[in-house]
């Protein structure tokens, strides 16, 4: 006879199972279609309806990396995001703390002001940016980018490093005052590894934002050897027309550095989001 | 120390602000554009104008194209435009340019020499950023843009599927494509695909007929009120679209269909007729350079008057006003749209080019569009055009008829009531 217990906990992983499967076939397929994609021509692109296609062409990888110039795209995509990352990481954690542990006037009120700074969509302060940006001589410069995509970030991250500073004990804190830490110390020591989640999903989200980011680029650079990596992608897309193949070859090389950010990340992630605390 | 330090900062901040200096004349332009599919071409014109004058031209691509309009937008407020720039949203906005004095007037240097560079140029072309005497904007007449390119929208038809149904010729007459098109759908193919998803290009194709039925004349009096929708001529505009869909002409989903899929519906001899610009020429090239096709007017359904298809520029440059290489970018301008350059122009990039002279060198499909080019129209260059709800109004209407949801004279009925109801709150207003 079989046991009713047992059925039911097997039906319900089933199907649990099942569901589960279906989502991670919905997010995943899209990347392989963008990979398959990357290994046809544009004749047989629209035309050939298999899931491995029957002849593959790597020369769209080649042709994305020559054509689209990403080798110079690529390095400053990668100067862009770690410049980036690393200034919304100390930026925001060095408010957060602030926010969170001190006392100081107008706290508050500063604080909502970071806040309400989410809502204002990006291409609302676009007009703003440019104007400061021209003013202060720092159109078509690396760190004029390199700033606005900092000040992009900060709210968010502030916004979530402040509630992990804000679980954090206070007798931890004491203890560190009484051994003779600053509060300089404090962060360094204490709030930073202790809000590493928050720091996951933070480098994780902005990373992302910063590596997939063209519409400010195009507004404050003007020489394309400043250009991000997007701007590569940009070449294949006319009008009128899209090389697809060739598109979704720089697409798939583009994806590569931020999936392996995601991997090795990955771990802190999930605490980070649901505001776990470490301990 | 603190707040000295602050201060110092501040003021330096101040000092880095205020230390523009007004712009220099100099040997080197600055051109900003939108098109991916040029920048190589221009790229390698502007390299050859450095050697023909000295004259460096920095060609630089900002796109998609509504990147490069906030960019545009974001220059223009911060007084930083390049000397040679594209306007790409609707007339009231270039209007607007012109007012803040950020768009030269080029009408002296087209009329010099008896008009020698503006009578090079399609009329059409030009029209695209020219302002009429007592033009609605209160803009000095005149010349503002320079058009490096055109396009018009036509029929394109497929030969070899024509030829599989047995048709020898592609139709005169709309009698002679509905007659096609029961051919075609004999032998199982479909007849005609367009993006009609898009509302601009199902409102070009009625406009064509519009103008074929009633003349210019009675749809420009139909904006103003005076013609109502109800009337024969436009029960027979409609009914185009009722006959295309009674006779099965249609690819299944036409009315939602956007135009890139129509594109590739065509260019994979899924249909045997389309309707599209003359961009589609790199398209298809792109997706299938085999595909062997002509192009013709959509064919006629009247005597009474020429149907005029939709034609104007594709790309226009103007020049920056506030620039001390003004004359540098017009000489640069002229150059470029010169016969030999606007060859190199078509030849490289399958556009259609806004020199006359030079549609002798583009390939003969290209050559076949820019015959409809002198006799074409275009709303950008109409007196007036409709009110944007009572257009929204009629192409839904058309979208209706094309999946049998609405017969001609139900869609006639409520268009003309938005088109009351519109010049009611106009009479309000006024």
């Amino acid at each position: 006879m079989i046991n009713k217990y047992v059925l039911f906990r097997s039906a319900r992983s089933t199907i649990i199972h099942i569901f589960l499967m279906s989502v991670a076939v919905t997010c995943l397929f899209p990347i392989f279609w963008m990979v398959r994609c990357a290994f046809m021509t544009n004749q047989t692109i629209f035309v050939d309806q298999s899931l491995i296609p029957h002849h593959l062409d790597f020369n769209n990888f080649v042709k994305a990396w020559t054509q689209g110039s990403f080798g110079i795209y690529f390095l400053n995509s990668v100067i862009y995001t770690a410049c980036v990352v690393t200034g919304i990481v100390i930026i925001a954690s060095l408010a957060a703390f602030s926010f969170s542990r001190l006392n100081f006037p107008g706290k508050n009120i500063i604080f909502y002001l970071f806040v309400a700074a989410m809502m204002i969509p990006l291409p609302g302060s676009f007009v703003a940016l440019f104007v400061l940006m021209t003013k202060l001589h720092l159109v078509n410069t690396r760190l004029g980018y390199i700033l606005c995509m900092i000040n992009v970030g900060l709210s968010m991250s502030i916004l979530i490093l402040k509630t992990f500073f804000d679980k954090m004990p206070h007798e931890l804190e004491d203890a560190a005052r009484i051994d003779g830490c600053t509060k300089l110390g404090i962060w360094w020591n204490m709030a930073l590894p202790f809000a590493r989640p928050a720091i996951a999903v933070i480098v994780i989200f902005n990373s992302l934002n910063v590596w997939n980011e063209y519409i400010l680029a195009t507004l404050l650079l003007e020489d394309s050897k400043l250009m991000p990596l997007q701007r590569g992608l940009i070449i294949f897309q006319g009008a009128h027309s899209t090389d697809y193949p060739v598109l979704m070859a720089g697409l798939t090389m583009a994806a590569v550095p931020i999936i392996v950010i995601y991997l090795f990340m990955q771990k802190y992630i999930v605490k980070g989001l649901s505001g776990e605390v470490v301990g | 120390m603190r707040r000295l330090a602050s201060v110092c900062c501040c003021l330096v901040l101040a000092c880095l602000a205020g230390c523009s200096q007004p712009p220099q004349p100099s040997n080197k332009l600055i051109l900003w554009h939108w098109m991916t599919d040029r920048q190589d071409t221009l790229q390698k014109l502007a390299q050859e104008y450095k050697e023909k004058t000295g004259i460096e031209v920095a060609v630089q691509l900002f796109a998609p194209s509504e990147s490069y309009s906030q960019k545009v937008i974001a220059a223009a407020q911060a007084n930083v435009l390049p000397d040679i720039y594209g306007i790409l949203d609707k007339k009231s906005i270039v209007a607007d340019f012109i007012k803040a004095g950020l768009v030269t007037d080029l009408t002296p240097d087209m009329e010099a020499g008896g008009g020698v560079w503006k009578n090079s140029l399609y009329a059409k072309a030009l029209a695209d950023k020219s302002f009429d005497p007592g033009n609605s904007y209160g803009i000095k007449p005149g010349i503002y843009g320079v058009p490096i390119d055109v396009t018009n929208e036509q029929m394109l038809y497929n030969k070899k599927l024509l030829a599989k149904a047995g048709i020898k010729n592609p139709p005169q007459t709309f009698d002679d494509f509905l007659k096609d098109a029961h051919l075609l759908r004999r032998v199982g193919i479909t007849p005609f695909v367009a993006g009609w998803g898009e509302l601009w290009l199902l409102d070009c194709f009625a406009s064509n007929y519009a103008f074929n039925i009633m003349g210019e004349q009675k749809v420009f009096d139909t904006f103003r009120g005076k013609v109502k929708y109800t009337d024969p001529d436009w029960l027979k505009v409609f009914g185009v679209f009722a006959q295309l869909y009674k006779n099965g002409v249609l690819m299944n989903g036409i009315v939602t269909k956007g135009n890139k899929y129509a594109e590739q519906d065509f260019a994979l001899e899924r249909a045997a007729f389309a309707f599209n610009g003359s961009w589609c020429v790199n398209v298809y090239k792109e997706m299938n350079p085999k595909l062997d096709y002509g192009v013709i007017p959509p064919p006629p359904i009247s005597n009474a008057y020429p149907l005029k298809i939709w034609g104007s520029a594709g790309s226009t440059f103007v020049v920056n006003a506030q620039s001390p290489n003004k004359d540098k970018a017009i000489a640069f301008l002229k150059w470029l749209t010169s016969e030999k350059q606007q060859e190199v122009l078509a030849r490289e990039t399958n556009n259609l080019p806004s020199n006359r002279q030079a549609t002798v060198a583009v390939s003969p499909i290209l050559r076949d569009f820019s015959k409809g080019m002198e006799e074409s129209t275009h709303p950008n260059i109409w007196p007036l055009n409709e009110d944007p709800t009572v257009s929204e109004a009629f192409d839904r209407g058309l979208q209706a008829i094309l999946i049998g949801d609405k017969t001609p004279e139900q869609v006639a009925q409520e268009v003309q009531k938005v088109k009351d109801q519109q010049m009611a709150k106009h009479n309000r207003r006024r």
